[in-house]
């Protein structure tokens, strides 16, 4: 009698940095979130990319724009919040000149964030990324992250603008 | 007759502009910060603010980032530094050898109408030093300018010179409208960035 094989789920974070990697990303620039500390560790070992630690995530969306405008693909890392603390940056850098970014952010304070105190910035990322006409997606848990990645690579690019995935937990958490 | 202590941001200009190599990335900060220096200087490798205020350094820190084989100025001033004082952390952190900060350190806000600064004495030079920038120096003189200057432009940064200004008393008319997103590309051309290829949903890739 055959043993049934159980298949292991994919390990969703090691994808999603496997896919920056192959997109040709070497810049990430990050500000700290509980749910990011080990990939920005691993991002940090990574031979082919290099990591800044930024102070306010609107300094990260304009050292994301410096570098692109010297050539080097980049991805933002952040929490949602600094959706909400990057306004003025986001639109008076990031889309009046058009950069391609890249956001990945960790959506805190949804049903699934056992930290209460995120709740607030939960409930209106999204009513304020529709606010700043900000194209955004929110990551399936169905599918796999690394194609998920692809696309919003493409969105940026294709779309001469910054593009949002908001990461759920498993996502993102190494 | 009394005459001003203090050179302007047009003395400056003229003496960055006489030592400035070709292949130089310049950026500048909003209002006469890019509109003056569009006026003495225009350029491909010049990529112009004309908002986003506190913003100029960290992109230049970016910016350096992604061409380690150029050297990159950036022009801030005071207020804009002050409202992203973290910025100098991340560059002391980073360390970008060939990385120039010029601040025109003239005390106001000048881009609306010489307001006051919330601090207007500070020593950003002993500041810089303390987050880490290898070398920092309070300028008061073109003449000091163009001493410090010309050491900077040499790799072994990152350096900060803040220059003592005059504030402006009119504001600078630029020469063309700056278009964002032709200073942009024009910018990206000049350094030789790679074209974005497109890929069927595939994320795409740098031509690189």
């Amino acid at each position: 009698m055959a043993r049934e094989k159980t298949m292991k789920p994919p390990h969703r974070p090691s994808e999603l940095l496997d896919t920056l990697k192959r997109l040709g990303v070497r810049l990430a620039v990050a500000v700290p979130d509980g749910w990011l500390s080990e990939i920005l560790v691993r991002i940090e070992q990574e031979p082919s990319m290099s990591l800044i630690r930024a102070t306010h995530e609107e300094e990260a969306l304009a050292i994301s724009c410096g570098a692109q405008l010297g050539g080097m693909r980049t991805v933002l890392i952040i929490q949602n919040v600094g959706l909400l603390t990057m306004g003025a940056g986001m639109v008076s850098l990031a889309q009046r000149y058009q950069f391609p970014l890249l956001i990945l952010a960790s959506y805190r304070g949804t049903p699934e964030d056992a930290t209460y105190y995120h709740i607030p910035k939960g409930r209106v990322t999204e009513p304020v990324l529709r606010g700043l006409s900000l194209p955004y997606a929110l990551a399936e848990s169905t599918r796999p992250i690394g194609h998920q990645i692809e696309q919003a690579a493409t969105y940026a690019e294709e779309a001469s603008s910054p593009f949002v995935l908001l990461l759920g937990r498993g996502d993102i958490k190494w | 007759m009394v005459s001003n202590s203090r050179p302007t941001r047009e003395d400056y200009y003229r003496a960055l502009s006489d030592n400035l190599p070709e292949e130089t990335l310049v950026v500048t900060s909003l209002g006469n910060a890019s509109y003056l220096w569009a006026t003495v200087r225009d350029a491909p490798e010049n990529f112009y603010l004309e908002d986003a205020m506190g913003l100029a350094l960290p992109l230049a820190l970016g910016l350096a980032v992604a061409q380690p084989n150029r050297e990159v100025v950036v022009v801030e001033g005071d207020g804009g530094l002050l409202m992203h004082m973290g910025g100098l952390v991340t560059v002391g952190a980073v360390a970008p050898n060939n990385l120039t900060i010029l601040l025109i350190q003239n005390g106001v806000h000048a881009a609306s109408g010489g307001q006051a600064l919330t601090n207007a004495e500070l020593d950003i030079a002993d500041i810089a030093r303390a987050m880490g920038l290898k070398h920092a120096e309070n300028i008061t003189s073109v003449k000091e300018f163009q001493s410090g200057l010309v050491p900077a432009l040499k790799g072994d940064g990152p350096t900060l010179l803040a220059l003592a200004t005059e504030p402006d008393l009119d504001a600078v008319i630029p020469p063309a409208m700056l278009d964002p997103v032709v200073t942009k590309r024009r910018f990206m051309e000049a350094v030789g960035a790679p074209r974005y290829v497109s890929i069927f949903f595939g994320g795409g890739m740098l031509s690189e």
